[in-house]
């Protein structure tokens, strides 16, 4: 399969007054054409600044990339001037933010918003504009787009306006969208409407979707990929049914353990993760989320564990699956998941460098 | 069955009344809240969900109706004397942590507010000690006092929020989404602990939220509402496993389970209102469908779902 993006050991920090913050620790990950990679995480993971820094929309300074490379259609991005990320921007990666209220412009009609990308990256008409603003309006199912498309924002509901944010982003037919966490301040049903109409439109124009969140449920739906990030790093990667079905690292299982199902009657406890999130200001030495973490073995506190590969697509980053590391049950909650994978390795091998 | 904590009789709450931007936001819902129990509500924004805890604890005056709490009506009228005693039995729990605190008070002040107004400390060495006992029920620890509601986390300011409900020994507490704002591994701790108070000091919960999974894990009843009606109230596993309402099936239809393989199955149920085809004379209310499990209906409906439901 064609790769549209690989990120290779990406590094993102900001300069704040109470010192340096590595927001991005050594990130690398890559994207087939028309698949969906989901990254999850709590806040403060940095799932949002990997995502923003795709697109070099983190404010320079104080934020600064380190160090890695974006590799979008083989070609880096990262050293790319404000000029030459315009062309790219909207074009060719186009992104949705979470806040339907506040990302749209209050002043400008729906229609224009459309319309501004269309004629700077496709130099057509205004005419023409207009007419394919209307397409695409009707695309993500508004009633009526020949009226709506001279309305302002304020006159669209939560839900609508979150499906003219993808008309927009999707205006210049982009290969690569970003969705930040696109459904997080709807309704549940309003929220299945539009990742229906995500996964509808990724079928039609076969685009590449990274699609952030924080609600596993959201991931099983629209993913194919998982990525799990933790304190600036992906602790874990694999496809969906790998992190869901049989998750390696500790912090999956953590998350994974503290969402109730609908089966859980309520008289178990649920699992939650003891503590907070490291401060990244000092990151731990060691293995970041060894405070939190109760199967920590005793290495966690010193050395950072390497990248362990499962199978084919699925990574972790776990001193426990080294070969000398005790075996540990993962909680209940997670037991009850867990299926035999065919197409795990005979053992976990440890990854070198990289990925 | 336990006995009645908060009897709720056709509580309505009208804004803008007499003008034509009148909104009915709740309008003419029942339910009783037993002792010890926790009630789930759910809605879709704007269904009228966080009016209703509002109502109930007397932060708007209902347009009509009664709230009867420990046999006494909430909206009557009242000394200021009953009003403060009152005030102590009922407590809130809000859903934005950074927004419902106040940020030039220190963590003491915030908690021991509530134990100043009602003369619950006799020294001011006592109030610290319940100061520190409330910060330790919570899970903070005694350091936290002297601080400002700035330099903790989303979650440990729910805690606070939590510690200032629990301070003047409330019976009664209504959390309105008091998990929205945190994150999943954060979320499992605060209802933990909301769990924990419960059973040690055998509060009542009103527990107001969107996220379904949640609602079912921590309550014993749950309460649909849809645009200012309560349309179906049932105990928790009955409500998900037979549904009722098509609104209910439409909501339960609707929610992402992190389970992959359910996912590619999923099959959403659109509600569309005008489906019931209620004719111009009918009564809707709500009706007793089994024991516990109530749907708001017409008698034809009523039947119908009788039948289903036997099955």
């Amino acid at each position: 399969m064609e790769k549209v993006l690989e990120v290779k050991d990406l590094k993102v920090s900001f300069q704040t007054y109470g010192g340096t913050v590595q927001a991005v620790r050594g990130v690398s990950f890559d994207l087939h054409k028309g698949e969906t990679l989901a990254i999850v995480g709590e806040s403060g993971s940095g799932k949002s600044v990997t995502s923003q820094t795709l697109m070099k929309l983190i404010p320079m300074p104080p934020g600064k990339i380190t160090g890695g490379q974006i590799l979008f259609n083989g070609e880096d991005l990262v050293p790319k001037s404000d000029k030459e990320m315009e062309s790219i921007r909207g074009k060719e990666i186009s992104m949705i933010f979470q806040d339907p209220m506040t990302s749209l412009n209050p002043t400008m009609k729906v229609g224009n918003q459309i319309m501004e990308g269309l004629i700077k990256h496709q130099k057509v008409s205004k005419a023409d504009a207009k007419k394919r603003a209307i397409e695409l309006l009707k695309l993500v199912g508004i009633p009526m787009p020949e009226s709506r498309v001279n309305q302002y924002p304020h006159e669209f509901s939560g839900g609508m306006r979150q499906r003219a944010m993808i008309a927009i982003a999707l205006a210049a037919s982009p290969k690569l969208l970003i969705a930040d966490e696109p459904t997080t301040a709807l309704d549940v049903t309003i929220q299945a409407q539009i990742l229906e109409l995500m996964k509808g439109l990724q079928d039609k124009l076969d685009t590449s979707i990274i699609f952030i969140t924080h609600d596993l449920g959201v991931v099983a739906n629209v993913a194919d990929r998982v990525a799990v990030m933790y304190a600036g790093q992906i602790v874990e990667i694999g496809t969906v049914d790998e992190i869901f079905y049989d998750p390696k690292h500790p912090y999956t299982w953590g998350l994974l353990a503290s969402m109730p199902s609908l089966e859980n009657d309520g008289n178990d406890e649920l699992a939650a993760i003891p503590g907070t999130p490291p401060d990244l200001t000092n990151p731990p030495v060691g293995d970041a989320f060894a405070p939190r973490n109760k199967y920590a073995l005793a290495i966690d506190y010193e050395e950072e564990p390497p990248m362990f590969q499962v199978s084919e697509t699925h990574f972790a980053k776990t001193w426990l699956l080294h070969p000398d590391a005790p075996n540990v049950e993962p909680p209940d909650a997670v037991k009850q998941r867990i299926r035999k994978m065919s197409s795990n390795f005979d053992k976990p091998v440890l990854v070198k460098e990289g990925k | 069955m336990a006995e009645k904590l908060l009897e709720i009789k056709n509580l309505k709450q009208h804004f803008n009344v007499g003008r034509p931007n009148m909104v009915k936001a709740v309008d003419g819902i029942s339910f009783d809240i037993y002792k010890g129990e926790t009630l789930g509500l759910v809605g879709e924004s704007g269904c009228g969900k966080s009016t209703t805890g509002r109502t109930i604890i007397r932060l708007y005056d209902a347009t009509d109706g009664q709230v009867i709490f420990d046999g006494e009506n909430v909206h009557g009228k009242k000394s200021a004397k009953a009003l403060k005693a009152f005030n102590r039995k009922m407590q809130m729990i809000f859903q934005d942590p950074y927004a419902s605190l106040n940020p030039r008070m220190t963590v003491a002040d915030i908690i021991a507010e509530g134990i100043d107004i009602h003369g619950l400390a006799k020294t001011k060495k006592a109030r610290m000690e319940r100061v520190y006992e409330l910060l330790e029920t919570v899970g903070l620890n005694k350091e936290h006092a002297n601080r400002y509601p700035h330099e903790f986390s989303g979650g440990q300011r729910q805690r606070i929020g939590i510690a200032r409900a629990l301070a003047v020994d409330p019976d009664f507490i209504i959390a309105d989404e008091p998990i929205s704002a945190l994150d999943v591994s954060i979320q499992a701790q605060v209802v933990n602990l909301m769990k924990k108070l419960q059973r040690e000091k055998g509060l009542t919960y009103l527990f107001i939220a969107h996220d379904l999974s949640m609602v079912k894990y921590i309550s014993d009843r749950i309460g649909v509402m849809y645009f200012g009606k309560l349309v179906e109230l049932a105990p928790a596993d009955d409500l998900y496993n037979n549904p009722i309402h098509p609104y209910t099936q439409s909501l339960l239809s609707a929610i992402p389970l992190p389970d992959p393989e359910s996912e590619r199955t999923r099959q959403r149920r659109a509600y569309d209102p005008a489906s019931h085809q209620y004719a111009d004379n009918e009564s809707l209310e709500m009706r007793e469908i089994t024991p516990g499990h109530f749907v708001y209906c017409s008698e034809k409906e009523f039947k119908e779902y009788q039948q289903q439901y036997t099955k």
